[in-house]
């Protein structure tokens, strides 16, 4: 480790970066007090920086719901769209960046300008198309829109525009076929963004709110993100209620992200951005 | 490896196999994108003609579109969706810019642990965020109230979501701390992979350390700048859940977005080729800023 | 070694179509299940709306056994909507093609709704001669209500109830503000009302009453507030216009404005009815806007003071109080044997003899059935409905049934933040019933 020479412009951002971190972590740390917080507690206009007398009764009314199978459905949802979206991606990006082909120019700016379009512009046709395939209210319904959306193609393209095009060549050279060139020669380059995608698309399916609400009405087949928000009701706001299942739904992903954090985020760079 | 020459017979079935093989690659992605983004899309456009509700369906032309644009409220909202953006963008990227320049060069677990923090809000989960934040905003029971009113700064308790003055603004605080962590990561794996012996060789020429960033890291981190703004700009352009969680589009419009607007249009309304021609002006706008931002950065990138 | 690519995309085809097919083979796999019940009987799907204990899965729990001893052919599942998103999962159900075959709630949304727009079955064989007459009995507006313009019935009524407002009796009584209200009756006039804010207020209580305007919900207690003030009407007797910028109207909601400025009466765009309803549990209102049967007993464990059931103050001294009248839909999924399955269960529900009572304690509100009399008596509810129950004669119009009616919502929230914003009164209202108009003509136009 070098020697950092402290400078006063070094210890303000230290000082602006502690005051920052506390008012990040804030939020989390009045979600899970909350959830363990009475009623009385949380309606008091002063606020109890911490719970003085914890009750476990918010997490008893949140299992009335089968909030658990809640939580499975998010996961399995998020998991499943992760999987499918880092496969095709993968491939799609690594043709985009790596092939010179017919119509490869075309169809990168046609992956492009889908992003710009708002996914809830879609949301009506997507329906139709949902009952029509019988997958309205399965969580297909949710995954499939979610691995065709373009974001992950474009990002594994940034990606494997930093595979050297010798190594490729190379690897023809020797014999080696289409796939094999791929499976051992670009996919260990791009692994690292493989990780970032597999984060950044588990975490857009966690938080795809609007999708989820359109697509799925069985309680049973609800999201955590649903369940909570249905939590909220016309006549009552049960703030300690509501936190408890904000926290349900916050700690796995939580420790899920801090378990694996090292593996998503070591050595992420875009490529050049290149039409 | 591709040598530009004129095609051969050779080059020619080269081509070809490329192109196929390209294909097969491009497949699986193909197939979901063309069934579920793009068939959507070109039906969300024809419709986008029609007047076309629960229960009806008719040719109308443009009409949707003239609509729209003396639409007060559209009008509205379309500078409300500006304004989120014009704000957010900018902050975002410098802020993260900062932050990550500030962290990178910190041990492994400091570097860690700031990381994890800005981007907790992420991992959190909208839904939750949102709602832990409409309790703090709370004019009666929230923290906010309490804390400025305790220390002095404010004198009356504020009704932070339901004054025209203060709710867009939450509502960008907390589209900022949902939007940070992804460019943080991004940034700090950008930073620690620029060359460091072009880093070292700039120093011991004597450059100072702001010739250095300038002259050396910012080039290098210049791509994935551009897709923290290209990002950036579509999510904000999408700002939804958290207005439709905590403002519904009020007071008195000062929170509608674009998007919010669409949603009521279609959902409450069942004005589906309304609020599908909003989306096609809306796509078309962030289509627009993105292609800026390309022109832009790309130019730099160069 | 070519042959590599083939398996690759053969296998993630393959792979695929499994996956595809999978999951559409547990779609129907589920399905299958309820196709394989319908040899013996039928599968139907109840979505309620939480209207009492109607949201809460061990009560309709028990109505749906209870179904099943008489009717073990027919199965019933239940999904509960919540205010906040239940439109719109029904909006995208319709669309989809998954609409529920029962649904519970409201004529705004069963009959101007979705029945306007084609997707509700004809109920008119429910409304047989002794249903027509025992519920005319008791309110011929809750006929009304049910039926659509051309003729049809698209809700077959359970239970009605009228919303009303509520007061911090103990906080009253220490301003001495007691004075202003008809505790016989529970009615106080508008001067009534102003000197009871005046005294609240002389008395140092903060904040006396919200008028919540951050979103639609529970609006129907500024709705009933603004008008009754000055005995307006919302519209006309025809249900075609919108009618607050009537001088009534205007002068009502000017006198909310002027409490406001004088700091009688508060107002906050950033809240709704359930926020609300929470500060009054809290103490920290002395009033609220959105009182009725339900909330009461939703709320009795977090209040630890009276919370005095009133009327809204009238110039006249004479509430017009609104209501709301709860219900069974059936959309038309075409299917007949699924419209006559779920026939059979609103039937029993709502008019069978032991069940039908049961079913209106459930949500809280009161029959619209004249013959089930009444139902809380011998329960240990008796003595608190009999309160709400006195009010029912104020029931007043049900102008729900307008068309344009989700756009009136918006309008009306978005005016009252307007006018406490400091804007013309007059100008926004005219403005609040051009765009309302504009919907209502539109709506009606198909």
């Amino acid at each position: 480790m070098r020697k950092i020479k402290v400078t006063p412009y070094k210890i303000l951002a230290g000082v602006i970066l502690a005051v920052l971190a506390v008012f990040f972590l804030f939020p989390l740390y009045w979600i899970l007090t909350g959830s363990v917080k009475t009623a009385a507690v949380i309606n008091d206009a002063v606020p109890q920086w911490f719970p003085m007398s914890p009750t476990m009764d918010n997490y008893e009314r949140l299992f009335d719901n089968p909030a658990l199978l809640w939580l499975f459905n998010s996961v399995a949802m998020a998991v499943l769209s992760m999987i499918l979206t880092c496969v095709t991606a993968a491939m799609a990006g690594y043709a985009l960046a790596k092939k010179r082909f017919i119509g490869r120019t075309i169809l990168f700016s046609i992956f492009i300008c889908a992003m710009a379009l708002p996914k809830q512009v879609i949301l009506i046709p997507l329906l139709r198309e949902m009952s029509f395939l019988h997958l309205h209210d399965t969580m297909w319904a949710v995954i499939l829109p979610t691995v065709g959306w373009p974001f992950g193609v474009f990002l594994m393209k940034q990606f494997s525009e930093n595979i050297p095009g010798e190594l490729l060549e190379a690897a023809r050279i020797d014999g080696a076929g289409e796939a094999r060139t791929f499976t051992e020669i670009a996919l260990p380059i791009i692994k690292p963004g493989i990780g970032a995608l597999a984060i950044f698309t588990f975490i857009n399916c966690w938080n795809d709110y609007f999708l989820q609400l359109i697509m799925l009405n069985s309680r049973t087949k609800l999201t955590i993100s649903l369940g909570i928000a249905k939590l909220q009701a016309e006549m009552s706001t049960d703030f300690g209620l509501i936190m408890a299942g904000a926290a349900l739904a916050a700690v796995p992903i939580i420790t899920i992200f801090l378990l694996f954090q090292k593996y998503f985020t070591r050595g992420i760079t875009m490529g050049a951005v290149k039409g | 490896m591709n040598k530009r020459m004129k095609p051969t017979g050779m080059q020619k079935a080269l081509i070809r196999r490329e192109t196929i093989s390209a294909y097969l690659f491009l497949l699986p992605a193909l197939i979901f994108f063309v069934g579920f983004v793009i068939v959507p899309m070109v039906m969300c456009l024809v419709t986008s003609f029609f007047n076309y509700s629960m229960t009806e369906f008719a040719f109308v032309g443009f009409s949707n579109y003239v609509e729209m644009f003396q639409d007060e409220i559209f009008i509205k909202a379309l500078q409300n969706t500006i304004l989120i953006v014009v704000v957010a963008v900018p902050v975002v990227t410098v802020f993260s810019l900062w932050v990550s320049s500030v962290i990178y060069k910190m041990n492994g677990a400091v570097c860690s642990f700031f990381r994890c923090i800005f981007y907790l809000p992420v991992v959190t989960g909208t839904v939750a965020v949102t709602v832990v934040w409409k309790w703090m905003f709370n004019k009666y029971t929230g923290l906010f109230n309490y804390v400025l009113g305790e220390t002095g700064i404010i004198d009356s308790d504020i009704s932070w979501l339901g004054d025209e003055r203060t709710a867009i603004w939450c509502i960008i605080l907390i589209l900022l701390t949902t939007s940070v962590g992804q460019p943080v990561v991004l940034y700090v794996s950008a930073l620690g992979n620029v060359d460091e012996s072009l880093i070292e060789a700039a120093q011991v020429d004597g450059a100072t350390s702001r010739q250095v960033f300038w002259k050396i890291k910012w080039p290098q981190i210049m791509p994935t700048t551009l897709y923290i703004l290209v990002i950036t700009t579509i999510n904000s352009f999408q700002c939804y859940a958290l207005i439709q969680l905590l403002t519904s589009g009020g007071p008195n419009h000062s929170t509608e977005t674009i998007m919010y607007y669409i949603y009521y249009q279609a959902f409450k309304l069942y004005r589906y080729g309304y609020g599908n021609a909003m989306g096609v002006i809306l796509a078309i706008i962030i289509a627009v800023f993105s292609a800026v931002q390309f022109k832009v950065a790309g130019r730099n990138n160069d | 070694m070519k042959n590599w690519k083939k398996w690759m995309s053969l296998l993630l085809c393959a792979g695929m179509m499994t996956g595809l097919s999978a999951c559409s083979g547990g779609g129907e796999s589920a399905d299958g299940g309820n196709d394989g019940g319908s040899s013996a009987g039928t599968q139907i799907t109840l979505w309620t709306y939480p209207i009492g204990s109607w949201g809460d899965s061990a009560t309709v729990d028990g109505i749906v056994a209870a179904f099943n001893e008489q009717y073990p052919d027919i199965s019933v599942s239940v999904e509960y909507l919540d205010y906040t998103s239940g439109d719109d999962q029904v909006t995208a159900a319709i669309e989809a093609g998954t609409a529920p075959d029962i649904i519970m709630e409201g004529p705004e949304r069963l009959v101007t709704t979705w029945g306007a727009a084609g997707k509700m079955a004809d109920l008119s064989d429910l409304w047989d001669d002794e249903a027509l007459s025992d519920i005319s009995a008791v309110s011929e507006a809750v006929v009304n209500a049910c039926k659509s313009s051309d003729g049809a019935y698209y809700e077959y009524p359970l239970c009605m109830n009228a919303h009303c407002m509520a007061i911090n009796y103990e906080v009253f009584e220490e301003a001495d503000a007691l004075q202003y209200i008809d505790e016989e009756t529970r009615t106080w006039t508008t001067e009534d009302f102003g000197n009871a804010l005046q005294a609240l207020k002389d008395a140092g209580v903060e904040t006396t009453g919200i008028v919540y305007c951050g979103g639609q919900g529970g609006d129907q207690g500024t709705r009933a507030l603004a008008k009754n003030l000055y005995s307006a009407e919302f519209t006309n007797a025809e249900h075609t216009e919108w009618t607050m910028n009537s001088e009534a109207g205007i002068k009502g909601l000017q006198q909310l404005v002027d409490w406001d400025q004088a700091g009688l009466l508060s107002h906050d765009a950033g809240l709704q009815a359930a926020d609300e309803l929470q500060l009054f549990a809290n103490g920290t209102v002395a009033m609220s806007f959105a009182w009725n049967a339900s909330n009461e007993s939703n709320y009795a464990e977090q209040i630890d003071f009276t919370a005095y059931a009133m009327t809204f103050p009238s110039d006249d001294g004479v509430p017009e109080l609104d209501g709301g009248i709860y219900g069974f839909g059936i959309f038309d999924n075409g299917d007949e044997a699924k419209i006559d399955a779920a026939k059979q269960f609103i039937e029993f529900v709502c008019d069978d003899e032991t069940q039908g009572p049961q079913s209106v304690i459930a949500s809280g509100f009161f029959p619209v059935r004249s013959s089930f009399g009444n139902v809380y008596e011998g329960t240990d509810q008796e003595e608190r409905m009999t309160v709400f129950n006195s009010m029912m004669p104020y029931l007043g119009d049900y102008y729900n049934v307008t068309p344009g009616w989700a756009d009136q919502r918006t309008a009306w929230w978005n005016m009252l933040q307007n006018i406490f914003n400091g804007n013309d009164v007059t100008e926004s209202v005219n403005a609040y019933v051009e765009t309302s108009t504009a919907a209502t003509q539109a709506a009606s136009g198909n």
